[in-house]
């Protein structure tokens, strides 16, 4: 069984009792306890100003509901840039230089892209996706 | 008064990975400010497989600047000790009873962290996939309005 894990350590000292939380999880397939996810893709982009860009794409039926993990990084240096993150028409968020996500994805109907858009300027992106699979495209 | 938080992902899918080590400190919008403000540390059990809103915008007492760098951290954490990895929890976007947005199903012992935009009616929605008892822990990271 091939084995991803994803460990997180947040910190914040904005309480009195300063919350400290570190946890991880093993990313399994979707209702399996004893397979783990055995796919993945990677890569780093740089995303112009102007258009809204399928970053991942969810017309794909091996990943439809599934327990698919997602990475986004803005590895941008300028605080004041971000990329907008998209998934179908609902925006869920800003990422800002420096900041990071990591989420489960549903991909759960052909609408449902993950979508990306730069903002201030060329935004340098990292990402990583886990999952259970892709529909190849005949050449 | 700073927040941070490190993600660690390795994986042996690909032998050409050698993991991921990123760490962030979470600022206001377009600065190197530290964030200021927070819901705390929350858990919350769910017992029905229906639609709830784990986080409503709208009600927190501090009201936050919407579309800046908010931050929210939710885990399933199961129930009572025990991790369910084969049963999940929906976490979407929106005002439960209207239209809502999936992220995607948080399976026992998974985390998520991910930005969002804090407007009103954009709430954080949590769906479980049965009736069985599953607890989330979850906090929101934002700025005042």
């Amino acid at each position: 069984m091939a084995t991803t894990t994803a460990a997180v350590t947040l910190t914040s000292d904005l309480l009195s009792d300063n919350i400290s939380v570190t946890t991880d999880t093993t990313c399994m397939k979707g209702g399996t306890t004893a397979d783990g996810l055995d796919q993945m893709d990677m890569g780093y982009i740089e995303i112009a100003t102007g258009d809204q860009y399928d970053l991942f794409d969810a017309d794909n039926a091996l990943n439809k509901n599934k327990a698919n993990k997602v990475y986004i990084s803005n590895d941008s240096t300028d605080e004041t840039y971000y990329v907008t993150i998209t998934i179908d028409a609902t925006v869920v968020g800003r990422l800002y230089a420096g900041d990071w996500m990591f989420i489960p994805w549903g991909a759960e109907d052909a609408t449902a892209d993950i979508e990306i858009e730069a903002i201030n300027g060329t935004n340098k992106v990292s990402y990583a996706y886990f999952h259970e699979g892709r529909t190849l495209i005949a050449s | 008064m700073a927040t941070t938080a490190t993600v660690t992902l390795t994986s042996d899918i690909s032998s050409g990975f050698g993991g991921i080590t990123k760490t962030m400190t979470l600022t206001k919008a377009g600065t190197n400010n530290d964030i200021t403000e927070t819901t705390g540390f929350s858990r919350r059990k769910l017992a029905a497989a229906t639609a709830v809103d784990l986080i409503t915008m709208a009600n927190e007492l501090v009201e936050p600047s919407d579309n800046t760098a908010a931050k929210v951290y939710i885990k399933n954490i199961g129930n009572n000790g025990v991790i369910d990895k084969s049963s999940y929890v929906k976490i979407l976007i929106g005002a439960t009873g209207g239209t809502t947005q999936e992220i995607g199903r948080l399976y026992g012992g998974d985390w998520l962290m991910m930005p969002v935009t804090v407007v009103d009616d954009m709430d954080i929605v949590a769906h479980p996939e049965t009736d069985n008892a599953v607890v989330l822990e979850y906090t929101l990271f934002f700025e005042e309005a």
